[in-house]
């Protein structure tokens, strides 16, 4: 127990020494470690904004169910139109089911016609020609078949439904692409951020190949060699992730406002992006740190 | 326990001691080394690219022994001693380090093998950055040497090389001898059975070469064997001890005398 935490002391120890006495390689190593945990940083937003608009745009794809006109009950739902929302409701791939009564869709409508400068002629109407309609939210668009099945069968209570086939095929596609394109993409920006730190850590390891074959001649055991090495990988990708998290949090004053405005009207919360960024940019400076003084010292242990 | 060693030679540079006796040449009869902590049998070495460096080595260095390994350069010195400190394994044959075969000897026992050898390098190996105590001491913080066993350690390695007063010093700011000194009291630190000096004195002029060795003698009084690769001739003749010359990776002589056969 005494010897282990000597071992570790001397390790805490050495790491610190080591980034101190080699400052030169330790600020060449944390630079590249912020430049590139900036490039991840800033790629991972840009493919959480364009997660989020896709799931925005995806989330615009309803399925709308016109239903008969009953007299007499032009504002409200009929208990058939009520029972048929509630199962549809339950389906498990539906979001929300709104009811639209007929007064709505005329005043919908009629905003319509405003925004876009038309002359409004349906109060010339003796009666409001549109019909109520239930409009279905969906958590995947893909999922829409059951639900348009389930709606054509009422046809007591169902006019029409709106076919949507075409419109969710060429959505789900270019959505699908950009989706998976995002991710490739951050996916391929992350090896490219692993192999250079990794690489930097290790010229910083090959400059100190001297000290560590001394180590070796004068009897020190692989883990004495080895962990100074990785807690000074760590120390490097802790100070690298805490420059890059400060120089986030000043660059995001000047991008806030578009950011705030952008994910505003996005289902995306801020606080969890934010949360998501930090966990990012300290795990991958920390892991990288580490795996890279690792790989590196390995190579001058397996003889 | 530890300072048995150090007290004895302590005595020896002390002004009563008599450090410059003439040796004794029945102590180093290579015929019959009264215990072996060295012994090489039928070593034979080619390296991954096809190079054979030895051939069919036997040599035997018996506790205490001071002994010369010559010859040419490529002869195969530097192989044999990467052999003895198991930086490289024999293709064929053993090498036997106070009593263990080191190709049996697994990896992670290396380290604790090499603490009871004591290596001196022609280039010192020092770290310049730091201090010549520093240099010294890490040889113990590295073995995870308890903190107040390693300065008195410290202290009486760099006593029996003669730097106490250069202890704070950089390598940098020291002459060629002192940083050899240095690196002998590094090698010295762990009170190794055996020392392993590679051309110790390679970089070194003649007179500063004469201290490295005197230096090494003294060393090899207190009981320690000492192995020194080395290409100066006049030395090797002038004391007259045991010589083991190689020559494109055999054995081609072994016995006590000069740097030439017919010194």
């Amino acid at each position: 127990m005494y010897g282990f935490l000597r071992f570790v002391t001397f390790s805490v120890t050495r790491g610190l020494q080591g980034l101190r006495r080699n400052s030169l390689m330790t600020l060449a190593a944390t630079s590249t470690m912020v430049l590139m945990l900036l490039l991840l940083a800033g790629f991972w937003l840009v493919q959480a904004g364009l997660a989020a608009g896709i799931s925005y745009v995806e989330q615009k794809v309803e399925i709308v169910a016109d239903l008969h006109d009953v007299p007499g009950a032009e504002g409200s739902l009929t208990v058939q139109a009520v029972a048929l929302a509630a199962d549809v409701a339950a389906l498990p791939s539906v979001q929300s089911v709104s009811f639209v009564s007929k007064d709505e869709a005329l005043a919908q409508f009629r905003d319509r016609l405003r925004q876009r400068g038309q002359v409004d002629l349906t109060g010339f109407l003796d009666r409001n020609p549109l019909p109520a309609s239930l409009e279905v939210k969906l958590v995947d668009p893909r999922q829409y078949e059951p639900i348009v099945a389930l709606l054509s069968n009422q046809s007591r209570v169902v006019d029409d439904v709106v076919q949507v086939q075409q419109l969710v095929a060429q959505l789900t596609t270019v959505t699908g692409v950009l989706r998976t394109g995002g991710i490739v993409l951050l996916v391929l920006v992350g090896f490219v951020v692993l192999f250079i730190i990794v690489n930097t850590i290790r010229l910083a390891v090959v400059a100190r190949r001297e000290e560590i074959e001394i180590m070796r001649l004068v009897g020190a055991s692989d883990a004495f060699i080895r962990w100074p090495f990785i807690f000074e990988g760590a120390f490097v990708g802790l100070l690298g992730a805490a420059i890059t998290l400060g120089l986030l949090s000043v660059a995001s004053g000047a991008v806030t406002d578009f950011m705030y405005g952008f994910f505003r009207v996005l289902p995306l919360e801020l606080g969890s992006l934010q949360r998501d960024v930090i966990l990012l940019v300290v795990g991958t400076g920390f892991g990288v740190g580490v795996l890279g003084s690792w790989l590196s010292v390995r190579n001058y242990l397996t003889r | 326990m530890s300072g048995s060693r150090f007290d004895r030679v302590r005595r020896l540079l002390g002004p009563a001691a008599a450090p410059d006796r003439a040796p004794d040449d029945a102590a180093v009869d290579a015929s019959a080394p009264a215990r072996p902590v060295l012994a090489l049998r039928g070593v034979g070495k080619v390296y991954p690219n096809g190079k054979a460096a030895l051939h069919d080595v036997d040599l035997v260095l018996g506790e205490g022994e001071f002994v010369f390994l010559v010859g040419p350069t490529g002869a195969g010195k530097t192989t044999l001693l990467k052999l003895l400190i198991r930086d490289e394994l024999p293709t064929s044959g053993e090498v036997i380090l106070d009593g263990r075969d080191l190709a049996r000897v697994p990896r992670r026992k290396v380290p604790e093998l090499r603490r009871k050898i004591g290596i001196v390098f022609q280039d010192y190996k020092l770290l310049p950055t730091r201090s010549v105590r520093e240099n010294v001491s890490f040889a113990l913080e590295v073995t995870g040497t308890p903190r107040g066993r390693i300065r008195p350690a410290v202290d009486q390695a760099l006593a029996v090389v003669g730097l106490g007063p250069q202890g704070d010093q950089l390598p940098t700011t020291l002459s060629g001898g002192e940083q050899q000194r240095t690196a002998i009291a590094r090698a010295l630190v762990h009170e190794p059975r055996l020392i392993i000096a590679d051309e110790p004195t390679g970089n070194l002029d003649p007179l500063i070469s004469w201290e490295i060795i005197q230096l090494l003698l003294r060393i090899n009084e207190l009981g320690v064997t000492v192995l020194m690769a080395t290409h100066n001739a006049g030395v090797v003749t002038a004391l007259r001890r045991r010589v083991v010359a190689l020559e494109e990776g055999r054995v081609v002589r072994d016995e006590v005398g000069g740097y030439h056969r017919d010194d």
